[in-house]
């Protein structure tokens, strides 16, 4: 007996077919991907931004990366895309970048918790991502701008190792163009270009140096572990309390769905009880990420 | 429990296993195979390997989560992909002969299976399975139930459970499974006495007295968590190889691996058993990786086993078989581990000595 006739397989994938690409860096890509079937696309019910999805390039495997678009709801926004930027770096996304308009690839999810946008109302909104770590907030941010008159400020300070590896260049500017949004772009010293106009230095340094009072403001940020971990000693010397700080978890998973055992933090399941979390809760964790 | 407990010889328990076998159940037994003894799946109740004490190589967890299995297929066809679901059982598996320990480990797999997302692989072998266990009358050197809240006439995870006797076996049903396995059965088996059913104390109270390790206290699980980045780690643990039979062998490990295996026109996702102990269990795709030191990895294994325990009952996820203890080719016993961490953590402070 075929086990669809008993039970849905949670490991079994939908097929999408890649609809259009973005390459943001060298190998950085944000690929923007349809449902293949018309009755998967119809059953979908969406996702909450933080939220992430397993990818399968078929025959490489599996590979977990943030969705990356602002929430999709089936009132009327046409079928589904389901966005994700990832960089090419092992066997499943050197395959995933290799692939062409057209193709098809799998996709599972929506997995995980999400950013709590509706706790945020009346407060200030900085986003801060180091390197790809913007992928993950991409669509909490997109979902904030387009629900700014519920918010105070947005900042976003997005900062790259060089002007090369920044991703999102392209649509930065779109951003901006929301009353109250402000984007500030940074690389690390010695990663400028000449015709570089944004600001040069280390992620928590140009955060300090904005000099954003903690009043009244959230602070969600993603990024590498070593930036997080200056990034935190900044946000404390800043008088920012431990929950107003979120930031999202990134170990390694499988499975997607608690069991795989793979990204434990403590008791803490990452794809289960994250990945969104924040500072207060990961300093009740023990340092094992 | 107000079910009935059967007292039977050994020949009447290999014609009720053969009924079965007859029947069309698949009973996986103890067998003698290469001078090991490991569950299979017998064709004749005269191949099960009966004996009052002794466990098998490997845990029966695998014939509920495979070593290696499928979780879905895949045919590449042009630009589209098509996907067939794997096949679940459709007959009855007995689990036959199954100690004590590996029955409590059969539980804490379901803790982790069937909790939150069903894992409708496991779930579907699991409801097709009926346990029968097997009461230990005497311990190996390795074994340490009593010291982890079990017993070797434990009854979690059992449907029937067996208890040698000095001149036969009793039998008794504890679920409705059980009950169902039983059958007609019974109809030429003789109730159980007082004094038959006595000698499950007895039996408890002998092999209790023969495990020599101490308990393994509950509340150990906060020091151990306290002690999270305590020095004694790094030496405990340092003659770990990190080989990994430990988490293989044991029958309440879960952890496991996904990963395509694929030609240019047809493949599977295919899980596989994994382990914390492993190197890359943890290693990102960015190079970064949590457990970078073995002392890390081996840490983690203790302290999921004892401390960041899963469910509301708050079970140890080791149920002390010790079969990590007598197979660890580098020696390391886990249960004195786990005592000489807590030690060190009471005595140096959480974070003492670094």
């Amino acid at each position: 007996m075929e086990l669809a006739e008993i039970s849905p397989n949670p490991y079994h994938p939908s097929l999408m077919r890649i609809k259009g690409f973005t390459d943001e860096t060298a190998d950085v890509r944000t690929l923007r991907l349809e449902f293949a079937d018309e009755a998967e696309a119809g059953a979908f019910a969406g996702w909450q931004p933080g939220q992430f999805g397993q990818f399968t390039v078929f025959g490489a495997g599996e590979s977990v990366f943030a969705i990356a678009n602002k929430p999709w709801h089936s009132n009327g926004d046409g079928p589904p895309t389901v966005e994700c930027t990832f960089r090419a770096i092992g066997k499943v996304t050197t395959a995933l970048r290799a692939m062409s308009e057209g193709q098809t690839i799998g996709f599972r999810g929506p997995y995980g918790n999400h950013f709590p946008l509706d706790d945020w109302k009346g407060k200030g909104l900085v986003f801060i991502g180091g390197g790809i770590g913007m992928a993950a907030l991409r669509s909490a941010m997109l979902a904030a701008i387009e629900r700014k008159k519920e918010f105070g400020d947005i900042v976003i300070l997005n900062g790259a190792r060089s002007v090369a590896d920044m991703v999102y260049k392209e649509e930065m500017p779109a951003w901006q163009e929301t009353d109250g949004v402000s984007v500030v772009r940074t690389v690390d010293p010695g990663g400028e270009t000449s015709e570089w106009d944004g600001k040069i230095g280390l992620l928590p340094n140009v955060f300090e140096e904005l000099g954003l009072d903690p009043e009244n403001r959230i602070v969600i940020a993603c990024g590498p572990p070593v930036m997080l971990h200056y990034l935190f000693l900044s946000l404390g010397k800043t008088g920012y309390q431990p929950d107003q700080v979120v930031t999202t978890l990134e170990n390694k998973m499988k499975c997607g769905i608690g069991h795989c055992g793979r990204c434990y933090v403590g008791p803490f399941s990452v794809c289960r009880d994250g990945p969104v979390v924040t500072w207060a809760e990961l300093n009740e964790l023990p340092k094992d990420y | 429990m107000n079910r009935t407990a059967w007292k039977i010889d050994e020949e009447k328990l290999r014609q009720w296993v053969q009924g079965l076998v007859d029947g069309g159940d698949s009973v996986v037994a103890p067998v003698e195979e290469d001078g090991l003894t490991l569950f299979r799946p017998i064709a004749a109740a005269e191949h099960a390997h009966l004996e009052p004490s002794g466990k098998t190589r490997w845990s029966p967890k695998e014939f509920l989560f495979p070593r290696s299995e499928a979780l879905y297929r895949y045919t590449l066809k042009g630009d589209s992909v098509e996907i067939r679901d794997p096949d679940v059982p459709e007959t009855r598996q007995v689990l036959f002969g199954v100690r004590c320990c590996d029955a409590a480990g059969l539980v804490r797999l379901d803790e982790i299976f069937l909790s939150g997302t069903k894992d409708p692989l496991y779930a579907a072998r699991r409801e097709a399975t009926t346990v029968v266990t097997s009461a230990c009358a005497a311990a190996d050197a390795e074994c340490f139930c009593t010291a982890v809240g079990g017993s070797p006439v434990a009854t979690e995870g059992s449907d029937v459970q067996l208890v040698p006797l000095a001149d036969g076996w009793m039998v008794r049903a504890l679920t409705d499974k059980g009950e169902d396995l039983v059958g007609e059965a019974p109809a030429t088996w003789s109730e159980a006495s007082a004094d038959d059913i006595g000698r499950i104390e007895a039996i408890e109270t002998t092999v209790t007295d023969q495990i020599a390790r101490s308990p393994i206290q509950k509340e150990w699980s906060r020091v151990l968590e306290d002690g999270f980045e305590n020095a004694s780690w790094d030496h405990l643990a340092q003659h770990c190889l990190g080989c990994s039979i430990c988490a293989y062998v044991c029958p309440s490990c879960s952890c496991f691996d996904m990963n395509h295996e694929a030609n240019a026109w047809c493949g599977e996702q295919c899980r596989s058993w994994d382990a914390c102990t492993f190197g890359l269990f943890t290693h990102h795709a960015s190079g970064h990786n949590p457990r970078e030191t073995r002392q890390q990895r081996y840490r983690q294994r203790v302290l999921h086993k004892f401390s960041f325990t899963e469910g509301e009952d708050q079970h140890f996820r080791c149920v002390g078989c010790g079969r990590c203890v007598a197979l660890c080719p580098a020696g390391l016993d886990i249960s004195e581990i786990v005592t000489a961490a807590v030690t060190a953590i009471q005595e140096e402070g959480a974070d003492g000595a670094r």
